[in-house]
């Protein structure tokens, strides 16, 4: 018998078992020896750190809770506040990123626009005419918005009869989802002012904002697939029977798309989670958010190792447990939205 | 009464509405920064009495950028174009001759798609030439070949292995669902973390590999001090976190496939090969170009690995477009950080376009 | 026990306040933001301090943290943009120019003048008139003196014979000497000499430590960077060429991944024994005799920056021998410039704040720099704070309390206070944009050198051409007179 030849339909050879698996246990070793250096490290004293590597507690080393002391009661409130400004932000941004998006997704899955290309010229004509005199005149902002707004709509008025191009829901969907190519750190400091004119700064309310804002690309783009795969027929005939299209959405398709919803609200909360370039530029002290705090550990002094591996524990536990919560979910719903690239 | 008419009201605008949230957020997100980014990467700042003054100097930040004092810090110093550097732009002629051809004989010639291209193409082929150049003996990448050498060197490694990861799980093993959990993982982990974290693994001396190392008598050697084998750490970092992401969405596809087909086949004799190759493969592509865009807009960001893995170091090898930008910003000359900035804008943007219209629309299309 | 403990506490701050003129409860219901950068050195103690001072006046201290490398930034956005939500700031009193310029920082001459507890003449001259004031008006208050001075293994010097390192080549050769040597014990081959010199992180200030000694004889007032006259920079001559290549060989006796070394991995290796000789701030002196996590309790020696035999001859460009005329402040023929890196931690209070949320900055400040406080924090490692007043020097008992020997804290003391009254001592580069000629110009290159990218004449190019670019952009005559205005020159 040959080690590569299958034995029974269905089954795989010994031999390509034993490759597989073995693949797979080594990738799986891969993920979890990083983490598991993390644990042991955050029961490390320095010196243990410095001597050379320490492999097994209690055996190469006497584990110590001095780095898992000093994070939650040394600093106590300095370690409790930016992990609740974290889950506050993180959670309240998922949820108003998935409402918009998934509205925005649907909408765009099954009804038609058709925006005329000349009222999105306009529009930018307005608002440069408003830049240009806020800026070169010295008119204050607000008011050159407003009036910029004004002539755009009245412009749009006087020209409703001139023949223009118009776009479609592909060229939307294009540019909701191209604004994900913006590099944050373009945008960063002009938020900065924007906030810093409006007075939010350092704020939950800022911050929000700003992750709804960056994640509704991702929502709209994922979301569109679910619904572009759920079948018309139900939300058709129940357009038929007199449903306004708000029903429709609310009590039909987003319960169909339920575990495209998870899936794609996890992804979304993990990167709100994790988000970093942003939440330095935009917070102070207030809403610190928790990877501040990790980046900071890196003192002048060197590298805190302890301290560092017990706040990336303390981060990453939340967001396991809610990935075995919505593991079902996960599974299908990924599944159904991938396929349709 | 009223409330009826609000209802009839709202359904009949239902569509704008739902997009308008949206709409509106992205509008004032978007223009907004690009506006006032440009703006700055025309100016100079500077603190007088009394507070700060940003006056206009022109294209000067751009020039030094391209051709003045930073350009060995943007571009790279240049150096005779050697083998791989040929290899470089051989494969760029490549792309971009099946890109005119493929354009020319498609149905589909648009004055926006001809404007695109002319745009497009001379930048992408100028791209490779750089980066050819700057790879010889006695050239050094700058931040943009650096950039793009993490986009795509790390792009393509993690598409293989995440694709043969997935593809692995696919088969009729036990376990599946754990293998699939912890595979995960890794992409819950903020990137700040796992920077950190590979600093202390990466680490020579202390790190939990060093007994390795001295078993090879690479014990002496230091992979910060070495231009490549640094951004091959800031690399394998990187493929870490994201392998995961790729993994997930391509067990996915080959989980959708109809099983009935790959009986049929195997009823039929086909090798295993056989069956990837006709049936597997195709109808997982399109799939599989979407994720890759969507690693490739993300990978154009990369700051927080080399941040804390080398600081931008040994010299400036391991920085990445971000972290040049990000370095320019905290020395206060926002002037030459927003013109960096906005750089990467737009090669991001002309090859994420690119690669869309190139890649992701003919499959779609080839699907359909 | 404890209860007694926190009574004497409070007590003594009521009395510390009582001669500033504070009287207790007086602040309360005021918050002051502090913001310094992320600990637990020189988080830790103001912390501590913060809640003492709290207890006795009513003022709530709030010390907010980040990291390092964003501080400059974070302040100065917070400050400029006129959002103000940082009342005060720990930072370095080199960042001091850019805040003054636009007004940004209080005037605090006056309350220093009437405030009797801080004991201002116990403040060592060099940080009182120097580091403290922009134009001769006080805008910080020194909580911990900066400055660079060698370490070395006095147990290695002995069994090789040699002496405390007094010019650069004595380094080298103490370094070429010991390197390969197992030197704590564990029966692998150490290093000469480890210091930090990643980029982007605190290594810009090693290569002035080095290349000033060669650049500075005639006194702080002839300056380091800059020709007095024109501007010109004067990293691009001779002398700065020699201090390059002493600067490159000490890599030759290092660990190789030296170029990714930060200062927390050099003081972890030196602390673990495993090199003879560093360059370093104070902190090494204070973590060498932490039972804890040093094990050359008592192995090491602390002397001022090593000096040099030839100096620059500004006209020239050369270097030329020491003489009575080249080197008027030398010490047995050997030119000393001790170099003030950093400046040491100072606070600062924002102009913009209420007026009652400056006088608890003040206070608070001042509270802190007391010598009551002061004296005890300096002498443990962990606070970040190293000596700055003369008490500081003359007291040994604090030091011995703390765990030195007598003989080390003598030799340890010692150095530093060499340093501080050499009359020749290098003061840190302070003028608008400083971070752009340093950390960008100046890091870039010595990265790229140390990297193997540029040579010796490359790198002093590209570090003249990018100073004097910045020098045009925000106008030579500005730039001059400020630079004239920070060193006193004439």
């Amino acid at each position: 018998m040959s080690w590569f030849e299958s034995q029974k339909l269905g089954e795989m050879a010994p031999g390509t078992k034993v490759i597989i698996y073995s693949l797979l246990w080594f990738w799986a070793f891969v993920v979890v020896f990083p983490l598991y250096w993390v644990v042991i490290t955050s029961f490390k004293l320095p010196v243990h750190v410095s001597d050379g590597p320490d492999f097994l507690p209690f055996i190469d080393y006497q584990p110590s809770l001095h780095a898992w002391k000093y994070i939650f009661i040394d600093l106590g409130s300095d370690t409790f506040r930016p992990y609740l400004n974290s889950v506050i932000i993180a959670s309240i941004s998922t949820v108003f990123a998935m409402i918009f998006g998934s509205m925005a997704a649907y909408a765009l899955a099954r009804l038609h626009f058709q925006p005329r290309l000349i009222s999105i010229v306009l529009f930018l004509i307005a608002l440069g005419l408003a830049a240009y005199a806020a800026i070169s005149f010295g008119v204050d902002w607000r008011l050159a918005l407003a009036l910029g707004i004004a002539v755009f709509f009245f412009l749009v008025r006087a020209l409703q009869r001139v023949p223009s191009p118009r776009l479609g829901n592909g060229d939307i969907l294009f540019w909701v989802i191209s604004q994900r190519i913006l590099p944050p750190i373009v945008a960063a400091l002009p938020i900065y002012i924007m906030f810093q004119q409006l007075h939010i700064l350092d704020t939950h309310f800022a911050i929000i904002l700003t992750y709804i804002t960056v994640n509704l690309p991702i929502v709209v783009w994922l979301m569109y697939d679910f619904f572009v795969s759920i079948p018309r027929d139900i939300e058709e005939s129940a357009g038929l029977d007199g449903a306004s299209k708000i029903r429709i959405f609310f009590e039909m398709a987003l319960p169909l798309a339920k575990p495209g919803l998870a899936a794609t609200s996890l992804l979304v909360l993990i990167l709100s989670w994790n988000e970093y370039l942003l939440a330095l530029f935009l917070s102070t002290a207030k809403a610190q958010t928790i990877p501040l705090l990790v980046a900071a550990q890196n003192a002048t002094r060197g590298p805190q190792w302890w301290y560092m591996s017990v706040l990336i524990i303390i981060m990453i536990v939340p967001v396991v447990l809610l990935t075995i919560l919505l593991q079902r979910l996960i599974s299908k719903g990924l599944l159904l939205g991938a396929v349709k690239g | 009464m009223a409330s009826e008419k609000l209802d009839n009201w709202l359904d009949r605008h239902s569509a704008r509405l739902f997009l308008l949230p949206t709409v509106l957020l992205i509008l004032s997100f978007s223009l907004f920064p690009l506006v006032i980014s440009a703006w700055l990467s025309l100016s100079r700042f500077k603190l007088v009495a009394g507070g700060y003054d940003i006056s206009y100097i022109g294209w000067l930040n751009y020039k030094k950028l391209f051709t003045g004092s930073q350009q060995f810090h943007f571009l790279g110093t240049f150096a005779p174009i050697s083998l791989v550097g040929w290899l470089i732009i051989a494969l760029t002629a490549a792309i971009l001759f099946w890109g005119i051809y493929t354009f020319l004989i498609s149905r589909n010639i648009t004055v926006i798609g001809v404007i695109g291209r002319l745009i497009a193409f001379p930048v992408l082929g100028w791209l490779g030439w750089l980066v050819a150049s700057t790879t010889g003996e006695g050239g050094r990448l700058g931040s943009l070949s650096t950039t793009l050498y993490y986009v795509f060197a790390g792009v393509t490694l993690q598409f293989l292995m995440g694709t043969l990861l997935a593809w692995l799980c696919a088969q009729n093993i036990r376990g599946r669902a754990f293998f699939r959990l912890v595979f995960f993982v890794p992409l819950m982990v903020t990137p700040v973390g796992i920077a950190y974290m590979f600093r202390m693994l990466a680490d020579m001396s202390v790190g939990p590999f060093s007994p390795i190392w001295k078993l090879f008598g690479l014990g002496e050697f230091s992979w910060a001090a070495d231009p490549w084998s640094a951004r091959m750490v800031v690399i394998i970092g990187d493929s870490w976190q994201w392998i995961p992401f790729i993994f997930i969405v391509m067990l996915a596809a080959f989980e959708s496939q109809s099983r009935d087909e790959i009986e049929a086949a195997e009823l039929d004799g086909a090798s295993g090969w056989q069956i990837f190759k006709d049936i597997t493969w195709p109808s997982v592509v399109p799939v599989a170009a979407t994720v890759v865009l969507i690693r490739i807009i993300e990978a154009f960001k990369i700051v927080d690995l080399p941040n804390v893995l080398t600081n931008g170091g040994p010299g400036i090898a391991t920085e990445s477009l971000t972290l040049h930008s990000f370095i320019e910003w905290r020395a206060l000359n926002l002037g030459g950080s927003s013109s960096v900035a906005y750089l990467l804008l737009v090669v991001s943007t002309i090859i994420c376009v690119s690669y869309f219209q190139l890649v992701v629309l003919p499959m779609r299309r080839a699907r359909e | 026990m404890k209860i007694m403990n926190k009574l004497a506490v409070a007590g003594s701050v009521a009395i510390a306040l009582g001669t500033t003129g504070a009287q207790a409860a007086e602040f309360d219901g005021v918050t002051v933001n502090v913001m310094t950068f992320t600990g637990p050195q020189i988080a830790e103690p103001l912390q501590r301090r913060g809640a003492e001072f709290s207890e006795a006046t009513g003022a709530d201290i709030n010390v907010i943290t980040v990291p390092f490398s964003d501080l400059y930034q974070k302040l100065l956005t917070d400050w400029v943009s006129g959002t103000n939500s940082i009342d005060a700031g720990v930072f370095a009193p080199q960042w001091m120019v850019d805040y003054v310029t636009p007004g940004l920082l209080e005037d605090l001459t006056e309350q220093v003048a009437a405030d009797e507890a801080l004991e201002s003449d116990d403040i060592a001259k060099f940080f009182r008139e120097f580091s403290q004031k922009y134009d001769n008006k006080t805008y910080m208050l020194t909580v911990d003196g900066d400055f660079h001075m060698v370490y070395y293994r006095t147990d290695i010097a002995e069994e090789l014979g040699l002496d405390a390192p007094k010019t650069w080549d004595d380094y080298l050769a103490f370094a070429k000497a010991a390197h390969g040597k197992d030197m704590n014990g564990d029966g692998e081959a150490d290093y000469g000499s480890c210091m930090a010199k990643k980029r982007n992180a605190q290594s810009y200030w090693m290569i002035t430590s080095v290349a000033s000694a060669f650049i500075q004889s005639q006194g702080t007032s002839q300056g380091a960077f800059f020709d007095t006259e024109d501007m010109s920079p004067l990293y691009n001559n001779e002398a700065f060429a020699e201090a390059l290549r002493i600067y490159g060989e000490t890599g030759d006796y290092a660990p190789s991944d030296e170029i990714n070394l930060d200062v927390g991995d050099t003081r972890g290796l030196f602390t673990s024994g495993r090199c003879a000789l560093t360059l370093d701030w104070g902190d090494i002196g204070t973590l060498a005799i932490d039972p804890e996590t040093s094990k050359v309790v008592d192995k090491v020696g602390a002397v001022a920056l090593p000096g040099s035999t030839r100096v620059l001859d500004r006209a020239s460009g050369k270097l030329v021998d020491c003489s009575a005329e080249t080197c008027p402040h030398a010490v047995d023929g050997i030119n000393h410039a001790p170099f003030a890196a950093f400046g040491g931690w100072s606070g600062g209070v924002n102009s913009s704040a209420d007026d009652a949320v400056k006088e608890a900055a003040y206070a608070f400040f001042s509270y802190v720099s007391q010598p009551a406080q002061s004296n005890a924090d300096v002498t443990v490692g962990a606070t970040g704070f190293n000596p700055y007043r003369t008490s500081q020097f003359e007291n040994m008992e604090n030091w011995t309390n703390a765990g030195m020997s007598q003989e080390a804290a003598e030799n340890y003391l010692g150095a530093i206070q060499t340093s501080l009254n050499s009359p020749n001592m290098v003061l840190d580069l302070r003028i608008p944009q400083n971070q752009r000629y340093q950390q960008i110009v100046l890091d870039t290159a010595i990265a790229r050198y140390l990297a193997g990218e540029l040579d010796i004449e490359g790198t002093m190019k590209s570090i003249s051409d990018g100073w004097s670019e910045i020098t045009e952009e925000m106008g030579m005559e500005d730039q001059l007179s400020a630079y004239r205005l920070t060193i006193g020159a004439q």
